[in-house]
């Protein structure tokens, strides 16, 4: 299917190449008025905020713009190039990892007199592009020109814990460019979507692999994602190291350090596997491949694959090359590490005590600095992963009345057990609640091992006033 | 803590009469016990652990015996040369460390010079009796003796400078600024205690209370340690919690959450005790006793109060699974290595091994430091989150690949630093002996370091016939001068190890 899809929008780039003569045209301003959940006291909203930012029509009434633009929308308000008049929009799909997002809308006279732009190849480095979009909320449409200075794998601010291939330009990319296309030739080569404050002349674009991988996984009306092969992949270039590994030769071939466990590569490739060639792509000694003319991490090819799809590599065993067909799979279990969106925190009030899931979006709320906790959000998957909880549960605040006012904790407490039975979720912890039977509940934190208990009747009792002082209209969301 | 002061006013009232009766000008009745003291002692670049160089600073010790200086530990560490004036001017005298314990934060120093000590006077130390209201500290200033008037405001316990012992320290309020070098803060001719700090108007001083019985077993020629509670507690305010533990009647005691986990070191405490009495004293739920004499105080300050050290059995009573109970616990001493990540290793060299290009040394604060004054946030978050683990049987210290540096026989490794080793050979790896006990079994002719789960590498590999060979090289090419200091050797690098006074008074 991917490469069928691929040759059809080849296709359409030829068609339309000759069309886009003012792409302006299919650009569109954005503005977005989301509304954050409070991670802390989770029932609660943040203020809303507008936001804006810049998208483009794309084949099949759709457009393209990045997901930071939408993400937490409540009101998604499109205008048209030249056109005063608000359109309301609304997500169709989202992708937070690569930072890609498709609206539509629902109006069809939206679409009158507007031709989508084609995607087009990835831009070589030193040729011109140029970006279209509404830089700092103005009502004007904005161009500026640059060079394309480089091409490597960079981190997505968006997601937080997610590198792919991207385009680095000298023209200036500035907050309301994001979503808006990068254009040459009359095609797109590339998203507007990051800066790196501080760095003069460099903005940041994501690619047509990225933005095509995007497109063919929502063919079927769903988003998978971008999966990983599930290995770290180290330099080999060590002789002593090669010698060991009876390497075959001296340049070509990185090792594989580790295997994450429940991955595709779990049986399929081990520790110590030298890793030569993925697809037709020879792999260097220190774990990158020349991809169209770029010396990038091996990992470009393994997020060309969709969900599912095999990646073939050539590996050196044993003395022996080896041929596996990789399974690439989208990995959820670390999204607790980045940036969550769009997903209501879960959470469980009981007796003034509020618990949720640990993760990047609490710690950030909450400003907390307990090690125990960053070491149990980033570090105990990969050190320990045999004691990793599938959702490590937070005390993330305590309401206070008569029933808890006496507790030595006041939140930011890991969730060892509660009444003896150890948290594993958050479903665990209402569980744990409802099949009490002692006179006290008692609440056991990791790390140095503190417990507070809670009389169980007069915190069933409180349950009600509690949640109505606080304004929660709902004890949980799961 | 209101109460107890002011009995203690009440007290003092008479003294302090007497006291001003007595004053005369500029501190006259403190020349000839102030002393300035200069510090010159080797310090380590823990980034290139064989590099060393000198730091000097200034403090001031007190004449409190016959050729005895009070002062505070801070400093002493890996002294090379100590340095005595008296008078704020003139002359330098080589002095010597007599005694001193990291922990309590004391030292006593000497001098082998006659001529030094004539003319010099102890001062005594005081006694409850002292005059809260009327402490004054003195101190050197370009060759004029300079005091400055301080209040007593309270008994608070407090950690030692460079310790996580904590005992009780006598705190005033003065406007003098730039204190915390051993000042002596005295109430007439007696010495009330020696300053180790200031924050905001109020002072902390180690006080006599602490410094009597210390002086008095050093007399006597014993070495006391400083004894601690190697369990931890949480206050227990909550009465559920109490209920839930079985305690009848008012609210008391506080309860143990963690108990060590060391070999040959069988607790007598229990997870979920509840501590009631320490020594007779009652605990309230704050972890406090009330003090007749010095008000509220932590459980903590019972380890050293009267005179107590390591060794010592303290009566404990609990309440354990709803009964009362005592139990008779005996004090370890405060050792640095009862952590994981040891605070300080003092008066030794750093210890290192290179191999290969590969540097090893022991995780310690001392090297986390590295990282300047912030260190506590800016150091890698692996080697700094194992700070709050204690030192068990089963990992009692870690060793840390630092760096590589740059070989062709570590070719493709130099990116490699900061992560701890896990294996080397196949042999677990705990200290530096290890790795050299390792490294003697290579495998198949090389050698392998695992590095911890979860490092940017978890190993690497290299030529094991040919690595001493390259040990030579880096150690040549890079200016090293040995390729490893192991604790107790004699150290290189032609620094002295002996104080030089004491070569020089030996003459």
């Amino acid at each position: 299917m991917p490469k069928r899809t691929l040759s059809l929008l080849l296709f359409w780039t030829l068609v339309f190449s000759g069309y886009s003569a003012e792409p302006e045209k299919s650009v569109v301003q954005i503005t977005n008025y989301s509304q954050t959940p409070n991670w802390v006291q989770p029932w609660r909203f943040n203020r809303v905020g507008a936001g804006s930012g810049t998208g483009f029509l794309i084949e099949g009434r759709k457009i393209m713009t990045n997901a930071h633009v939408v993400s937490w929308g409540k009101e998604i308000l499109v205008k048209r190039y030249q056109d005063p008049k608000p359109w309301r929009a609304r997500v169709k799909y989202i992708s937070h990892e690569a930072d890609l997002a498709i609206l539509e809308i629902e109006d069809e006279r939206f679409f009158e007199g507007m031709e989508p732009l084609a995607i087009g190849d990835l831009p070589y480095v030193r040729s011109t592009v140029t970006t279209y979009g509404y830089p700092a909320g103005g009502q004007q449409i904005s161009y500026t020109r640059g060079v394309v200075s480089r091409i490597e794998m960079h981190s997505y601010v968006h997601p937080g814990n997610r590198a792919f291939l991207t385009v680095q330009t000298d023209a200036a990319i500035n907050p309301g460019n994001s979503g808006g296309p990068v254009i040459q030739d009359g095609l797109v080569v590339g998203v507007a979507f990051q800066g790196i404050p501080g760095l003069e002349n460099a903005g940041f674009f994501i690619p047509p692999s990225v933005i095509n991988h995007f497109l063919e996984d929502i063919e079927d009306g769903e988003y998978d994602g971008f999966p990983l092969a599930g290995v770290q992949i180290q330099p080999l270039q060590n002789p002593a190291y090669r010698r060991m590994l009876k390497a075959p030769n001296d340049s070509v071939g990185a090792r594989i350090d580790t295997v994450l466990p429940k991955s595709g590569a779990t049986k399929l490739l081990q520790e110590d596997d030298i890793i030569l060639k993925v697809k037709d792509y020879e792999v260097g000694t220190d774990g990158t491949v020349i991809y169209r003319g770029n010396r990038l991490g091996v990992s470009v090819i393994f997020q060309e694959a969709q969900d599912g799809e095999s990646v073939p590599m050539t590996v050196w065993r044993d003395g022996k090359e080896l041929q596996v067909d990789v399974p690439m799979r989208v990995f959820h279990e670390d999204k607790r590490t980045g940036n969550q969106y769009d997903v209501l925190p879960r959470y469980f009030v009981h007796g003034g005590l509020v618990f949720t899931p640990l993760s990047l979006d609490y710690l950030r709320s909450a400003r907390a600095s307990s090690e125990e906790l960053i070491y149990e959000l980033n570090y105990r998957r990969r050190e320990k992963p045999d004691s990793m909880r599938e959702e490590p549960i937070v005390l993330a605040s305590v309401l206070q009345h008569e029933v808890n006012a006496n507790m030595g904790v006041r939140g930011q407490l890991l969730v060892n057990k509660i009444n003896g039975v150890q948290i594993d979720k958050l479903e665990d912890v209402i569980k744990a609640f409802d099949e009490a039977k002692g006179d006290k509940h008692v609440i056991e934190f990791m790390g140095e091992g503190s417990f507070e208990c809670l009389d169980r009747e007069a915190a069933t009792k409180a349950h009600e006033e509690i949640l109505a002082t606080y304004g929660i209209s709902e004890d949980r969301r799961l | 803590m209101k109460k107890s002061i002011l009995i203690l006013a009440a007290l003092l009232l008479t003294p302090a009469l007497a006291a001003f009766g007595q004053a005369r000008p500029n501190g006259d009745k403190w020349k000839a016990s102030v002393i300035d003291i200069e510090i010159t002692g080797k310090s380590y670049d823990y980034i290139q652990p064989w590099s060393k160089s000198t730091r000097t600073l200034r403090k001031i010790g007190t004449v409190v015996g016959e050729r005895e200086i009070l002062t505070t530990a801070l400093g002493l560490n890996d002294n090379i040369l100590i340095r005595l004036q008296k008078g704020g001017r003139g002359r330098w005298f080589n002095g010597e460390v007599k005694w001193l314990d990291y922990h309590a934060n004391l030292a006593l120093i000497s001098s082998d010079s006659d001529s030094f000590w004539e003319g010099l006077n102890p001062l005594e130390l005081a006694d409850k009796d002292f005059n809260a209201e009327g402490l004054k500290i003195a101190r050197w200033r370009s060759g004029k003796m300079e005091t400055r008037s301080a209040e007593f405001y309270e008994w608070r316990d407090r950690l030692s400078q460079q310790s996580f012992l904590s005992y009780m320290h006598l705190r005033a309020n003065t406007e003098a600024d730039g204190l915390g070098a051993a000042e002596p803060l005295v109430d007439g001719e007696k010495l009330v205690g020696i300053i180790t700090g200031k924050g905001g108007d109020t002072l902390s001083a180690i006080p006599y209370t602490f410094i009597g019985p210390a002086l008095k077993a050093v007399r006597a020629g014993e070495s006391p340690k400083c004894g601690i509670f190697d369990f931890t507690w949480q206050p227990t305010r909550n009465p559920d919690t109490l209920e839930y533990l079985g305690l009848k009647g008012e609210p008391r005691g506080v309860t143990v959450i963690k108990v060590p986990e060391k070999k040959g070191r069988k607790s007598v405490l229990k997870v979920r005790d509840l501590i009631l009495e320490v020594d007779g004293h009652k605990i309230d739920n704050e972890g406090e006793y009330e003090d007749p004499v010095y008000g509220h105080l932590t459980i903590e300050n019972l380890t050293t109060a009267n005179g107590r050290r390591a060794g010592d059995k303290v009566k404990i009573r609990i309440l354990r699974k709803g009964k009362e109970m005592e139990v008779t616990y005996t004090m370890p001493a405060a050792d640095y290595e009862l952590d994981l990540v040891p605070d300080h290793i003092f008066d030794q060299e750093p210890e290192y091994l290179m191999k290969a290009g590969l540097l090893f040394q022991p995780l310690t604060e001392d090297f986390l430091r590295r990282w300047g004054s912030s260190w506590t946030t800016r150091a890698p978050f692996r080697l700094k989150y194992f700070r709050s683990k204690e030192s068990t049987e089963k990992t009692p210290s870690l060793v840390v690949l630092t760096v590589v540096i740059p070989d062709p026989i570590n070719l493709g490794y130099e990116a490699i630093r900061y992560q701890v080793v896990d294996k080397l050979n196949g042999k677990k790896i705990h200290t530096l002996k290890d790795l050299v006990a390792a490294f003697r079994e290579p495998q198949d002719g090389f050698h392998i370091v695992e590095l911890m789960k979860g490092s940017t590498a978890q190993r690497l590999v290299i030529d094991a016939e040919r690595a001493d060979d390259a040990t030579q090289r880096v150690l040549a090419r890079y200016g090293i001068p040995k390729d490893h200091y192991f604790k107790g050797e004699p150290t290189g690098g032609g620094l002295m190890r002996r104080p030089v006074g004491r070569r020089r008074g030996g003459d």
